[in-house]
């Protein structure tokens, strides 16, 4: 098949999917629900892996698919049209295997549910909007995709709407995304002032001549970098994410970790070349981006719902995303999204496999011991845990490495932080581990009763994104341990524009293979130690967290009220907001009233004029024309003096 | 052709037009405003005609004003129609007690 | 562009249409009413395809008469396509013992050709005949529900109006020959240009202008010549009404667009003031007045009012990209209207009078095209609740619906023109619009009512649907209407 035909076919099997399913739901059979929403996703996947084939045979060159002129706006001219490059075929990847493999999990997960087929509806149509993200071929499209996923997700952890808290968490990520989106939408506009365009390539090659750190670029990608934080949850955008947590799990694996937050990661890969004209806008990337892992890793310390430290996890990995973006190290970032989406993924299904055994139980200190009753969800939890661990030769531990090796000789000071939240990482995964799946079950006896591993449709994507999760790291071995750095290799032609724009950015001041061995044993060793201590505390002295009643010291209390930012946010924004319209509204009642009971009674009385002319009399008609026409003409020719 | 001519033909047309006007705005017979109307009409075509004289092919002019005089008879027509429509509900065509409309 | 001249027998849809309504009148004589309705449908989808035979040429017939351009061709679309949904909307006229579809149905037709000479005029004769074709029918038709005496009355006055008006324009165009002694377009713009750069008294010219535009601005109920909108609107049946607040519109602004364009583009600077007073006074008066009114039907009324207004904001800009952008505007808004009505016509057929309820004798005559008529709409007639919310979504000018990219294109245009004050106003009203058109939408799905589920004929149904999605798809895509301009 040709490469443009599977460009539309791969967005276009899962909204087909979603229009069955959606359109039919309550009337297709339970049965065939599964099998169309997953048909979807597969059948797409099948296409981009032909589609890679394709992509392989022309020589790794840009494919663009127009499908039709979009909106024509005077000399602007916005087609709805998709471009291939190897980006797009890495995400394209990811969102379709990931997205498969998830689907097949919500089969067994959610088939239950009265909502399956509008579950599964909703889903195909997230993958649709996903995939015309990365597929578009322009800002605007990204836009759309953006927008859409962003709905998606409402819908979707709002799916159990009968619940108050979980409806509150979707306006709550659906707010704080919206803020993201205003600072992307202006940015796209300034984009459209500036070039006149909004097609990547046309915008890309206008850059190339302008001076580094001109105001305007920084602008630009300030504002993308707004649109990134709201949806790839930094801070301050970042506090939607964990209550994100409250829709189904499935949900959390695709949205919230594997593909929808690591949108803003591809869109500043995306637009490398207008970030690395701006290497102000990167360090406060990079600036915003440990703070917050340190930050998210921190909090995930304490966090005893088993999803929360999964959700915390994220926030923090994503944070290590983005320190790779800002220094520069675009591959490092993508090659750290893919494992991430490997092993996150795992991580958050084999959670869904633990909670659907315990009955929705998600408290990790009602758990424990559950490695016998549940061995493949054990053994799969404990892959995705030492890849994301950074313990070699697993996933986690080169992409993670290869960011902090940039960050290295970026910045000593970054480096260490960034080792610190490693360290935290390694230990509140382990932590996790050791208290769900170590240690006596601590949970009621109808639950010890009820325990059961899950079927194969939830345990066969487990097992696959486990060896995915072992593997997946060998597609970027550094050359110091032999590797050949594929990917980077790989993804090297999307950066040539970069590199010519800003040769300063790329000069390699290459770490000796001495020191890089050094920091990868530094990073291992660490990570390694942070498990036994794990161990030591929650395995050897069976150490269970205390119940909330407890007194907890001081600092302790802070990081376990996730450091009060959200009564932070609730004090310093959404309270003196309320309070200033209620201020507003008590003292603007006199004034707002007079306002707009002026101009109420203005428009009233006009179109009393207006209305008292209409009095049904013709002649009043004519003589009202008359009158005008007189007017006009007079007006015209005596006041405009034609006469002369 | 004698310019004066055509002025005063001009003026004839123009004060044509304007008693049909009047005759419009002021009357409420619904047959009388037809009458104004039709004056209207004819003071274009006189104008039609007069100014048909400058025109090289002369007879355009001339062509449209039988045009409107077609149009004229088939409106009055259709215009007597309704009018007979509305005497039968209301007894009267006098335009101002026809008020059901307004607002 | 070379003209290439044609005789008759080329001008397809005219003279298909009048034959076609010729035989309708004969059909009329059979005693089964049932065949009409197909056949007219029939007949106009023939004059569609006919219409879009000559794509992309340009074509001059009847020596000089009449131009067929790609524009014309769009337009003649849209009012083909208005009237085909329309009769479509008129199944119900079959039923009614006292209606004569078949004189319905060809005086329709017979209209339609008038509306084409107006869409593609080149000698003010046409421009006067087709105005005059259109005008007449559509007083007959006002007048057809022979019962009424608000439909008789409506007819009445409407004809007076149009009449008064008719003689405006035929003045207008006396004084335009004139001065310029032709009545061919290209003619009269010549004149315009060399006479304005000669320099030298245009009094003629400039007064014959206006009454011309004058004329044409009174058949598009632009303020202040607005007045016979409402009432005759309110009077006329609902069926006729749709076709009257579309057809004759959009025939009416493509015959502004062309002699404005062609004749008077020369003499930009001495109309283009006035008209835009005109614009803002159409703006104003429609919109505010239409906040108040009690009836859904007087309300579209005001509606049409105000969009015309929204029209001649692309007229005020004229340039090239005011084409498309009107050509837009007008089947975004025909779309919207027509299926606006057709539920309308729907909801009101299904209440009984309730006279009881409102006891005074003015608003005992229709309640049934009350707002409060929608009361509870969407929950019985989910179908019909959402082709009625997104024709007033597209009306009210919101994104992702046609009206929205006609909006945008009829501003952008005017925006190059520099009128800003001239869109602030258009967007305030915008503004006021959405309150209006949102108090539909509102009593549909938020208030409770007793309204029972409607019975809507399958073919009804399909219109229906076909106009929503047709809205919408412009609403996501306008280019692919743009595309063919």
């Amino acid at each position: 098949m040709s490469p443009h035909l599977l460009c539309i076919l791969i967005p276009l099997l899962p909204l087909l999917g979603f229009v069955v399913n959606g359109l039919g739901f309550r009337k297709v059979p339970t049965s065939l629900v599964g099998i169309v929403g997953l048909a979807g996703p597969v059948l797409a996947f099948l296409c981009v892996c032909l589609l890679w084939g394709n992509f392989h045979a022309g020589n790794d060159a840009v494919i663009k698919t127009t499908l039709f002129d979009w909106i024509s706006v005077g000399e602007m001219h916005i087609n709805f049209s998709f471009q291939i490059d190897q980006l797009t075929m890495l995400m394209l990847g990811i969102v379709t295997g990931i997205g498969s493999l998830i689907h097949l999990y919500s089969i067994g997960y959610m088939n239950h549910d009265e909502g399956y087929g509008k579950f599964m509806a909703f889903l195909n149509l997230f993958l649709f909007f996903m995939l015309l993200l990365v597929l578009g071929s322009n800002f605007v499209i990204m836009f759309i995709g953006w927008e859409g996923v962003g709905l998606c997700s409402y819908l979707l952890i709002g799916f159990w709407n009968t619940n108050t808290s979980y409806n509150n968490a979707a306006r709550k990520a659906f707010v704080m995304n919206r803020i993201g989106d205003l600072g992307f939408l202006l940015g796209i506009f300034t984009i459209m002032t500036t070039f006149g365009s909004v097609e990547y390539t046309d915008v890309f090659e206008q850059v190339v001549g302008m001076d580094v750190n001109a105001p305007v670029i920084l602008t630009i990608t300030l504002l993308l970098f707004v649109g990134a934080m709201g949806k790839s949850a930094q801070i301050p955008l970042f506090t939607w994410l964990p209550d994100a947590m409250a829709g189904p799990t499935p949900v959390s694996a695709l949205i919230h970790a594997a593909t929808m937050v690591t949108a803003g990661i591809y869109m500043v890969v995306r637009a490398n070349v207008l970030f690395s004209m701006a290497p102000l806008t990167l360090d406060i990337i990079g600036g915003i981006a440990i703070a917050t892992a340190l930050l998210a890793a921190s909090i995930g310390l304490l966090q005893n719902d088993i999803k929360k430290v999964l959700a915390y996890s994220t926030v923090s990995q994503l944070g290590y995303m983005f320190l790779g973006l800002g220094a520069a190290a675009y591959t490092a970032g993508m090659f750290h999204v893919i494992t991430h989406a490997f092993f996150k993924a795992l991580l958050f299904l084999g959670a869904g496999s633990v909670i659907h055994a315990m009955s929705n139980e998600q408290d990790i200190r009602n758990m424990g011991g559950l490695r016998k009753s549940l061995p493949i969800t054990y053994w799969t939890f404990l892959v995705g845990t030492i890849a994301i661990a950074g313990i070699p030769p697993f996933a986690g531990f080169f992409s993670k490495d290869e960011i902090l090796a940039h960050v290295y000789e970026h910045s000593k000071v970054l480096w260490a932080l960034g080792l610190l939240g490693s360290a935290m990482t390694s230990f509140y995964m382990f932590r996790l581990l050791f208290l769900t799946f170590f240690g006596e079950f601590r949970g009621t006896d109808e639950q010890k009763h009820h325990l059961h591993e899950s079927p194969l449709s939830m345990t066969l994507p487990l097992l696959v994104l486990a060896v995915l999760s072992v593997v997946g790291g060998f597609m970027n071995v550094p050359e110091v341990l032999g590797g050949h750095s594929v990917l980077a290799e790989f993804m090297s032609p999307l950066f040539d524009q970069a590199r010519q724009a800003n040769p300063a950015l790329f000069e390699a001041n290459a770490l000796d293979h001495g020191t890089e061995l050094m920091l990868m044993s530094i990073s291992a060793g660490v990570a390694i130690v942070m498990a036994v201590v794990a161990y030591v505390m929650y395995v050897r002295n069976a150490a269970v967290p205390a119940p909330d009643s407890q007194v907890r010291s001081l600092p302790q209390q802070v990081v376990y009220g996730k450091y009060y930012i959200d009564d932070f946010y609730d004090r310093l924004i959404v309270r003196p907001v309320r309070g200033l319209g209620d201020a507003f509204y008590s003292l603007g009642e006199f004034v707002i009233d007079a306002v707009v009971g002026g101009v109420a009674w203005s428009v009233r009385s006009s179109a009393g004029v207006f209305r008292r002319a209409q009095s049904g009399s013709i002649g009043l008609y004519v003589l009202l024309m008359v009158l005008s026409i007189t007017l006009f003409i007079a007006l015209r020719f005596f006041n405009w003096k034609v006469f002369n | 052709m004698n310019p004066s001519l055509s002025y005063s033909l001009l003026f004839v047309a123009a004060a044509l037009f304007s008693i049909g006007l009047a005759v419009v705005i002021t009357k409420r017979h619904a047959v009388v405003v037809l009458m104004g109307i039709e004056l209207m009409l004819n003071a274009v075509n006189l104008n039609l005609v007069a100014f048909s004289q400058y025109d090289p092919s002369r007879l355009q002019g001339q062509v449209f004003s039988l045009f409107v005089m077609i149009v004229a008879a088939a409106e009055a027509a259709v215009a007597l129609a309704l009018i007979i429509q509305v005497y039968r509900h209301v007894k009267t065509v006098v335009l101002d007690e026809l008020t059901d409309l307004k607002q | 562009m070379t003209f290439q001249t044609y005789d008759c027998l080329q001008m397809l849809p005219i003279i298909l249409l009048s034959l076609s309504g010729i035989a309708l009148l004969f059909l009329g004589f059979q005693k089964s009413r049932a065949l009409l309705l197909p056949a007219t449908l029939l007949f106009l989808v023939i004059a569609f395809v006919a219409n879009f035979l000559d794509w992309g040429k340009t074509y001059m017939y009847f020596r000089d008469m009449l131009l067929v351009n790609n524009l014309a061709m769009i337009f003649t679309g849209v009012v083909l396509l208005s009237t085909f949904m329309v009769v479509s909307l008129s199944g119900s006229l079959a039923d009614d013992e006292d209606a004569q579809p078949a004189e319905y149905y060809a005086i329709l037709l017979f209209s339609l050709v008038g509306a084409i000479m107006m869409i593609g005029f080149e000698n003010l004769i046409m421009l006067f005949v087709g105005v005059e074709i259109l005008s007449v029918a559509m007083y007959i038709l006002t007048g057809s529900d022979k019962r009424n005496l608000r439909s008789n009355e409506a007819a009445l006055k409407y004809f007076l109006m149009g009449a008064f008006a008719t003689g405006i324009l035929l003045f207008g165009i006396a004084l335009l020959y004139g001065a310029t002694g032709s009545f061919v377009l290209s003619g009269i713009g010549n004149y315009a240009h060399s006479a304005t750069n000669a320099g030298g008294s245009m009094l003629l010219f400039y007064v014959g202008m206006f009454m011309l535009l004058i004329g044409m601005l009174f058949k598009v109920s632009a303020a202040p010549f607005h007045f016979w909108t409402p009432d005759v609107y309110d009077g006329a049946p609902s069926l006729f009404t749709a076709y009257m607040s579309t057809v004759v519109k959009t025939a009416g602004f493509a015959a502004l667009l062309r002699i404005l364009s062609v004749s008077f583009s020369g003499v930009y600077d001495f109309w283009w003031v006035a008209m835009a007073v005109v614009t803002v006074l159409t703006l104003l008066i429609g919109n505010i007045t239409a906040v108040y009114q009690a009836s859904f039907k007087r309300m579209m009324a005001y509606s049409s009012i105000s969009h015309a207004g929204y029209l001649l904001i692309g007229l005020v800009g004229l340039s090239q990209a005011s084409k498309p952008a009107i050509a837009f505007y007008s089947l975004a808004y025909s779309l919207s209207t027509i299926a606006a009505f057709g539920v309308l016509m729907l909801v009101a057929r299904n209440r009984p009078l309730n006279a009881a309820v409102f006891g005074d004798q003015t608003t005992l005559a229709r309640t049934d095209e009350h707002y409060d008529a929608f009361n509870g709409l969407a929950r019985k007639n989910p179908l019909l609740g959402f082709v009625m919310a997104v024709s007033m979504l597209s009306l009210a000018g919101i994104p992702l619906t046609a009206g929205f990219w006609g909006k945008f294109m009829v501003f952008s245009a005017a925006a190059d023109r520099g009128a800003v004050w001239l869109l602030v106003v258009a967007v305030l009203m915008s503004a006021v619009g959405i309150y209006y058109y949102f108090r539909v939408v509102i009593a549909m799905y938020f208030r409770e009512g007793q309204t029972d589920t409607i019975r809507v004929a399958p073919f009804y149904r399909i219109v229906l649907i076909a106009a929503t999605v047709l809205t919408l798809a412009l609403g996501l895509l306008p280019n692919l209407f743009q595309g063919l301009i």
